[in-house]
């Protein structure tokens, strides 16, 4: 039993990874993607490739995918420095398939074959195992928490909020609107990048079809649904959302039905998210409301 | 005090003679592949209901712990170590894709339990360790069958392919492929398709153009039965020939009669006198209300292995797996007897069904003589 | 070659009908409807009931499919999308997507996940020249979809109620101060878009023989290209990027060294323009 709650922990940290990138993205700079999966790919498929094909020893492909994705994410973040709102929606969703086109149909990327064998982790000599893998992921989550902290005290950030708010003033006010859009993307990129890499390490293969649409719905509702524009929301959205289906396991067949149905029902009823500014359980709010009593 | 002890002991017995032997199964009962994991499940019940009815596991009953994995790997792994870890299952059996397959394989060989795949192809999923299995026929011996009927057979001289684009699709492809082409046949177009591709007017249309005997499109019944009636509506007048993909009443409810003379490879032959295939058919459509397909027959195949190994050998996974390894002629699969397993995939006679009024029915078979259908031969 | 582009009006036909119901919900509220496709999914499964259980005619299907994806359409707005109007845009997405999602479930949970064969009968004729042939059910796509289109351009321009519908997609707001009955154009605007939406499915269903929970998907994205492409809001523009579209699918898809599945293909075909045009081929 053991073993599964700690395997659940461990991809549930995964998308937590996942989702603060996201939210650096859509989160501060409203760049609102739903092709994150392509980013998240991004890192599966560097860390596949270079620990098969390049033989690359595990941590240093974990840096490189994300490097890696970092870049294309970075280059993906191009279309929006032309087209903004609904045009980049479904910008980002055609990103999305276009990515799983491309590593589904050339066979550099293992094709619908996918790529199989990377093998049990190790760092150093040491086999990681489920458990030990787990201590990697909330060290790699909490780091990555603090760069989230440092970053929202940042100049970057408050830039990326204000492009977000909107995007004429900011430029009016001097701001080099396309120097920071495509910083949060990198960013952002970088933090999803590692996630996928980490997702594709401990499965042990990637195949194309777990890339796609769903998937980036399924990440933006996290981050809608935590709270978005909070480091707290990201975090909360993903390991809640991760664990819920896994919690409702006692009603199999109806499981999904209700995950939709639940996110529309929040969405609608209360759209800051549960712990975003203003959300449900937003306790920052709660108490200046009742100071202000 | 003894005679408290013997009614414990009488207890403990009892209690012990009446608990269950445990085998996880996994299969995607959501989403877009929720009919072949329904039809994996009910096939799978229907085995535990048959196995329990022959008197269990040498007097232990069986049970069946299933889980859906909603076609996601990471949700297999999960649910994999759920069910060896918190379910205590002795075995595992698969009713779900690739993808998932190996995560769950690889799960199992980490801590060692045995493992059965019923229908899923990957041949990476036999290759993650010892404790691996797979039950369906190696796609690459069912491609390479194919190809020899299409040449040996059919006298087919130029070949076209439509090939689905999954391992499934492309490894039946490039085995038929080769072996057609090792007996002096040539390729005259070859493109793949993307799965859940609906549209295939253009693809038939260059195929016409290029004027084959015989057109090989590998993949799943819903391709299949569009495949089938956009190439009659084209008026392509060569052979069309299937997968056990297509070996599902769907493809004949949803072709209709232009699935008339369509040829498939597969181990399920419906017009097989054997007992056993004849109770799976009848019994599945009694349960279901709809004829089976191969993927169900594949998945009863599985847990029907599953328990005649643990009656032989018992739970341990060790003697299970050596035991599974070795194994003969065994002839209690709805597919067809499973002569032995080579490479831990399972070999067994290979069959060409024909679609004639709306029915398979049988054509030929290659048995266990015909050396194409082991995995290595000289 | 006739024939590649003779089938692909018809593939153009389906993603036009798709489309022109995406446009006009997103010209009025600005949203991008992505429950559309459950609506496609309903209408080829209400054609699928009455087919089962009361004709085997077409005709009587295909009505009561269109009107029961109106009032779905229609009670989706209700529900989903009036709470949610003065609210940023990407709610009311991940809300449709959340009941999209939910939908395929539905019907899964209700009809079962095996497709269906839906092989309804109607009498249509069909053409054969020397360069192209269209099939009777192919003839049906085309000349429903040419007649919607023609019924729908003289209500959006002659009719009182279609200039009502114009003002509104100019400024709701100002519409509505104008006296506009602002709502009754836009439950009409449902009703009508949603109501294409299920024709589209249910032809489809014929087309392909099949009715499964997930038909929805494969033509929702595709549907979303063409509506970009087009200019977000332009119905003629829609209407030619989707002829554009499916012309460009088919040629490339005959083409035998060319191999790359096709939503990929719509999508990379959308973001090259849309860099070039960032308003789509038809700006409003």
């Amino acid at each position: 039993m053991l073993g599964y709650i700690l395997t659940i922990a461990n991809f549930a940290c995964i998308y937590a990874l996942a989702i603060l990138g996201l939210n650096i993205l859509t989160g501060y700079a409203k760049q609102v993607s739903l092709g994150h999966a392509a980013i998240f790919a991004l890192g599966a498929y560097s860390q596949a490739l270079l620990v098969t094909k390049a033989g690359i020893p595990f941590f240093a492909s974990l840096i490189l995918a994300s490097l890696i994705s970092s870049i294309i994410g970075m280059l993906f973040g191009l279309p929006s420095l032309r087209v903004s709102h609904d045009h980049l929606v479904l910008t980002t969703i055609g990103l999305n398939f276009i990515v799983v086109a491309i590593v589904e149909y050339f066979d550099f990327f293992g094709g619908a074959l996918g790529i199989v064998g990377l093998g049990t982790p190790q760092i150093f000599g040491h086999l990681l195992a489920t458990r030990e893998y787990l201590i990697l992921v909330v060290g790699l989550l909490i780091l990555a928490l603090i760069f989230c902290w440092f970053f929202s005290r940042t100049w970057a950030k408050l830039l990326m909020e204000a492009i977000g708010e909107d995007e004429l003033a900011a430029a009016v006010l001097g701001i080099n609107v396309a120097r920071i859009k495509l910083l949060a993307f990198a960013v952002s990129s970088a933090l999803t990048g590692l996630a996928g890499a980490l997702w594709a390490q401990y499965i042990g293969s990637v195949f194309p079809k777990n890339f796609g649409l769903e998937l980036s719905i399924t990440m933006l509702s996290m981050l809608v649904f935590g709270g978005m524009g909070t480091i707290r929301g990201a975090l909360f959205g993903a390991l809640f959302l991760y664990c819920l289906p896994e919690a409702l396991r006692f009603i199999q067949n109806y499981r999904m039905l209700l995950n939709g149905v639940l996110l529309a029902a929040m969405v609608i009823w209360q759209p800051s998210g549960i712990l975003g500014k203003g959300g449900l359980l937003d306790w920052q709010n709660i108490v200046r409301k009742r100071k202000a009593q | 005090m003894r005679r408290a002890f013997i009614i414990l002991a009488l207890f403990a017995v009892c209690a012990f003679g009446q608990q269950a032997i445990k085998v996880g199964f996994i299969a995607p009962l959501t989403g877009p592949a929720a009919a072949d994991g329904f039809s994996a499940l009910q096939s799978a019940l229907l085995a535990v209901d048959y196995i329990n009815a022959h008197g269990g596991i040498n007097g232990v009953p069986l049970e069946l712990v299933y889980y859906d994995d909603a076609l996601s790997p990471d949700q297999a792994a999960a649910l994999t170590r759920k069910l060896i870890e918190g379910d205590k299952v002795v075995a595992v059996v698969s009713g779900s894709y690739s993808s998932t397959s190996r995560a769950a394989a690889a799960v199992c060989q980490e801590l060692k339990v045995p493992f059965v795949a019923a229908y899923a192809v990957h041949p990476s999923i036999v290759q993650v360790g010892e404790y691996a299995f797979r039950v369906g026929m190696a796609a690459q011996i069912q491609g390479r069958i194919g190809g020899y009927f299409a040449v040996r057979e059919l006298g087919a001289k130029r070949i076209a392919f439509l090939i689905m684009n999954n391992d499934f699709g492309i490894s039946l492809a490039q085995a038929f492929k080769d072996a057609a082409t090792s007996l002096g046949a040539t390729i005259v177009y070859e493109k793949r398709y993307p799965v859940g591709e609906t549209e295939f007017r253009d693809y038939l249309t260059a195929i016409k153009a290029a004027d084959p005997d015989l057109l090989y499109a590998p993949g799943y019944y819903n391709e299949a039965a569009n495949i089938t009636r956009q190439f009659r509506e084209l008026g392509l007048r060569c052979w069309l020939m299937g997968d056990e993909g297509y070996d599902s009443p769907k493809y004949l409810e949803l072709a209709g009669p232009a699935a008339n003379g369509v040829f498939i490879t597969t181990d399920l032959d419906r017009d097989s006198r054997r007992p056993i295939t004849q109770f799976f058919l009848k019994a599945y459509e009694e349960r279901t209300g709809i004829p089976a397909d191969m993927v169900g027959a594949s998945a009863f195949d599985a847990v029907m292995i599953v328990a005649h190994v643990l009656r032989q050998a018992g739970t341990d996974p060790k003697a299970f797996i050596v035991y599974l390894a070795e194994l003969k002629n065994f002839e209690d699969a709805a597919t067809g007897p499973i002569l032995m397993f080579q490479e831990r995939t399972a070999v067994r006679p290979m069959q060409i069904q024909i679609v004639l009024n709306g029915k398979f029915r049988h054509f030929y078979e290659y048995g266990p003589e015909e050396p194409i259908i082991y995995y290595t031969y000289p | 070659m006739g024939q590649i582009i003779a089938n692909a009006v018809i593939l153009g036909c389906t993603y036009a009908l798709m489309a022109i119901g995406l446009n006009m919900v997103y010209g009025l509220l600005k949203i991008l409807h992505v429950a559309h496709a459950g609506i496609y999914t309903l209408g080829a499964y209400v054609g699928l009931l009455i087919f089962r259980t009361l004709t085997k005619s077409l005709w009587p299907g295909l009505v009561c499919a269109m009107v029961a994806a109106g009032f779905a359409g229609v009670a989706i707005f209700h529900i989903l999308y009036k709470p949610v109007l003065r609210r940023p845009r990407y709610i009311a997405l991940i809300a449709s997507a959340g009941i999209f999602a939910a939908s395929q479930e539905l019907f899964r949970l209700i009809a079962g996940p095996y497709p269906y064969a839906f092989p309804a009968q109607f009498v249509f004729p069909a053409i054969r020249t020397k360069f192209f042939y269209l099939t009777s059910t192919q003839m049906l796509i085309l000349s429903f979809t040419v007649v919607s289109f023609i019924l729908l351009y003289f209500l959006i321009s002659r009719t009182k109620i279609g200039v009502a519908w114009q003002a509104c997609m100019q400024d709701m707001d100002i519409a509505g101060t104008s006296g506009i009955n602002v709502n009754r154009v836009i439950t009409l605007n449902f009703f009508l878009g949603s109501a294409l939406a299920g024709a589209a499915g249910i032809l489809v269903a014929l087309y392909r023989n099949s009715v499964f929970p997930t038909m929805g998907a494969l033509v929702s994205y595709k549907a979303f290209v063409v509506v970009v492409l087009g200019g977000l809001g332009s119905m003629p523009g829609a209407v030619v990027a989707a002829m554009l579209l499916a012309l460009v699918e088919s040629l490339l898809s005959a083409a035998p060294w060319f191999e790359f599945p096709r939503d990929a293909l719509a999508f990379l075909t959308m973001t090259i323009i849309l860099l070039f045009r960032p308003k789509g081929l038809f700006r409003r």
